[in-house]
């Protein structure tokens, strides 16, 4: 009698514990089988930032696969700055963690440092540029591979400027550039603009981040790991940011403070609505979903001037590198090394750089002149050219770029804090982060 | 009776097990990580009460919690009257009850990210618009100073809340008994009197309900917060829950974010017991 009553409790009990545990069981079988049981197949998993892109890239691996029957490749992409890293660290809490992952300066090397395979043994880390290997060396160790080369500036609408009279090409310092504007916001009617800047102060990286980098950069002399390794920040050309601040506030359209990247770009400059925005070769996609013609002939790109230091340079650097995880077994971290040699470094792979992924190279051996975005063109011109400026922005402390600084810009435009309090609160942050 | 536990225990152990499991353990994992300095990355080592002393001193979590203060007491005026309010409209005998009950709990079917970025749209494109029409520059440039972004998170949750505790409301009120409410009327209290005194006490519990559910709702708000204002402009319009997750991925402070977050399940709980025991005592039994 008692059997017979327990048996059913018994049973529901089962199979609730059952069919709970049988969700954990059946992923760990997966992570298990990785090993590289089946037939010596090695499977390199692959977690990344870049969404502009995936397809490409997600092409090229199946290329890759097709030639080498014996490696696995799974890319998974999560996209836009501060959600990868959050998107990265529930990666590695889960247990299931990436062959290759993405690392963007040296605060991200010195948080896992624990876990970044030396990569100096690889093809791509001798082919890379100069320079570019500065944020992810460590004791003579190279722990990162570069994307890419990204630059921004004034990117501003040709057809505009012809319109309004104004040779781009003699924009080489701040006066120029004052001139320009100016020009351009007395002809604002017949030009059918509506503002000639679009500064989109609500997005917190392009002020906070770009912009500021222009103008900080100099303190740090242009190296990241004099910034990442900088107690204090003193603004030595705070009034030069000042004034082009000031300068893309004031022939903006307002508020700039609720003015984001997809009302900049798109619904303003794409549209010829605003003539001049500060982004970066980035955009070009952008462009070409709302005006092909556009984005494939009428852009291009204007140094921001830093008075009393450079005024005529574009800041041009690496927007994130590829690391390998050296917590894997020595068989997946060659084959990811490998993987990462192929693309940079072989025939095929160096053509998908250029002409699929659209990227402007960050290794010798490349061919610039198949480089077909005509922002990317330039930036590589100013590249080759010496007319950089570093990005020391990846040495910044955590946050204070976006948070701290791009927060202070945002109370600054909309009249909330003067430059003075500006200056001294960003640099007591940053103070106060290094301690 | 020692049977009769058995088999209680039996059955209640996957409720345990499962709660054990997805609140417990990750709470006291939750408390042990803030007294640590967590990264998210690296083995934590113990700090003890430091991130508690840090914590209050502060401003941006002062600020952050002071907001979701004045929004919650705001909101929680809000839903509730309105909630009532439609209850009290689509109770009396319409024709389209049934429809206007629908329309107006149809706003808690969209989820609140997507919500967001629809009023967002409405105040910053639609109202610009009509400003520009009817000559009023106080709607254009909404959700860019901290006032009308700390009304227009206001607007939203009301409109999408009202609808759900009208819900609420309309199943007590429905269950007020006819007799009562007609013997009032023939002792001659007229509709206000009939109202506060007879229906108002009856439907207390649902205030018990509605209190809490809006006050919680209110203070734990993250998503309509991402989308409708992203905390801007310049972090005025941030509420504690933004905060929280900005201090632990932004700014990389995993366990500090992690004392943040304890600090604020206490201050919730405490504030949501206190309202839920005074409530409970004005109840009335029928």
């Amino acid at each position: 009698m008692k059997a017979k009553k327990l048996f059913p409790a018994v049973l529901s009990l089962g199979l609730l514990i059952g069919g709970g545990l049988a969700g954990c069981s059946s992923s760990d079988d997966k992570t298990s089988g990785e090993g590289g049981k089946d037939g010596d197949k090695v499977t390199v998993d692959i977690f990344q930032f870049k969404v502009e892109f995936k397809d490409q890239f997600e092409d090229i691996a199946k290329a890759y696969e097709e030639a080498n029957k014996d490696v696995d490749i799974n890319i998974t992409t999560v996209g836009g700055g501060e959600d990868y890293g959050a998107a990265l660290k529930s990666k590695f809490a889960s247990g299931n963690e990436p062959t290759i992952y993405n690392v963007g300066g040296p605060q991200d090397v010195a948080d896992w440092e624990d876990k970044l395979a030396d990569l100096s043994d690889t093809a791509a880390a001798k082919a890379a540029l100069s320079g570019t290997l500065e944020g992810v060396t460590k004791d003579d160790k190279v722990l990162g591979l570069p994307y890419n080369q990204e630059g921004y500036g004034f990117i501003y609408n040709k057809g505009i400027f012809e319109k309004a009279g104004i040779d781009p090409k003699s924009i080489t310092s701040y006066s120029a550039l004052e001139e320009a504007v100016k020009t351009l916001d007395s002809k604002k009617k017949d030009l059918g603009l509506t503002s000639v800047f679009a500064l989109p102060a609500k997005e917190t990286w392009v002020t906070g981040l770009h912009l500021s980098n222009v103008f900080l950069a100099p303190e740090f002399d242009q190296n990241v790991i004099n910034a990442f390794e900088s107690k204090e920040v003193t603004f030595e050309h705070g009034d030069a940011f000042k004034k082009v601040l000031d300068l893309q506030n004031k022939y903006s359209d307002q508020p700039t403070v609720s003015l984001d990247y997809a009302k900049q770009v798109e619904e303003l400059f794409s549209t010829g609505k605003a003539a001049i925005i500060q982004q970066g070769n980035w955009v070009s996609g952008s462009i070409a979903g709302i005006d092909e013609e556009l984005a494939n002939s009428g852009v291009g790109i204007l140094p921001i001037p830093v008075e009393g230091y450079k005024e005529d340079s574009i800041p041009v650097g690496v927007p994130m590198y590829w690391a390998v995880n050296s917590n894997k077994d020595e068989k997946e971290v060659a084959a990811a090394k490998e993987f990462l040699d192929w693309l940079y470094t072989s025939e095929e792979g160096k053509t998908a750089v250029i002409e699929d992924f659209k990227f402007i190279p960050a290794y010798e051996g490349y061919d610039a002149g198949k480089i077909s975005d005509p922002l990317a063109k330039e930036i590589y011109e100013y590249s080759s050219a010496g007319k950089t400026l570093a990005w020391t922005f990846m040495g910044y402390p955590t946050g204070w770029g976006q948070e701290k600084l791009g927060i202070n810009i945002q109370k600054y435009v909309s009249g909330e804090m003067t430059w003075d309090e500006l200056v001294e609160e960003s640099s007591k942050a940053w103070a106060e982060a290094r301690k | 009776m020692r049977n009769r536990n058995l088999w209680y225990w039996l059955f209640l152990a996957p409720a345990l097990l499962a709660l054990a499991v997805v609140v417990i353990l990750p709470l006291a994992f939750g408390v042990y990580y803030s007294f640590t300095d967590w990264n998210g990355i690296k083995t934590p080592s113990f700090v003890g009460l430091e991130h508690y002393k840090a914590l209050f001193a502060e401003e941006e979590f002062r600020e952050a919690l002071w907001f979701t203060t004045k929004f919650t007491v705001v909101s929680v005026f809000l839903i509730n009257f309105f909630g009532i309010s439609l209850a009290l409209l689509v109770t009396q005998k319409f024709k389209t009850n049934n429809i206007l009950r629908t329309i107006f709990f149809m706003p808690n079917l969209i989820g609140g990210l997507i919500l967001g970025f629809i009023w967002q749209f409405i105040f910053t494109k639609v109202f610009a618009s009509v400003g520009e029409l009817i000559g009023v520059e106080a709607l254009e440039g909404w959700l860019s100073t901290e006032t009308t972004g700390f009304w227009a998170m206001a607007i939203l949750m009301s409109w999408q809340m009202a609808g759900y505790i009208m819900v609420i409301y309309i199943s007590f009120l429905e269950g007020v008994p006819q007799e009562l409410l007609e013997a009032a009327e023939i002792d001659g209290a007229n509709s206000f009197q009939r109202f506060y005194h007879v229906t108002f006490p009856l439907v207390m519990p649902a205030f018990t309900v509605s209190l809490f559910l809006t006050l919680s709702n209110s203070f734990k708000l993250y998503d309509q917060n991402l989308s409708l204002t992203g905390g801007g402009p310049y972090n005025s319009t941030q509420m504690v829950a933004m905060e929280i997750f900005k201090t632990a991925f932004v700014e990389n402070a995993m366990a500090f974010a992690q004392a943040k977050a304890v600090i604020f399940f206490l201050i919730v709980a405490a504030i949501s017991l206190t309202q839920v025991y005074i409530n409970k005592k004005r109840e009335v039994e029928m």
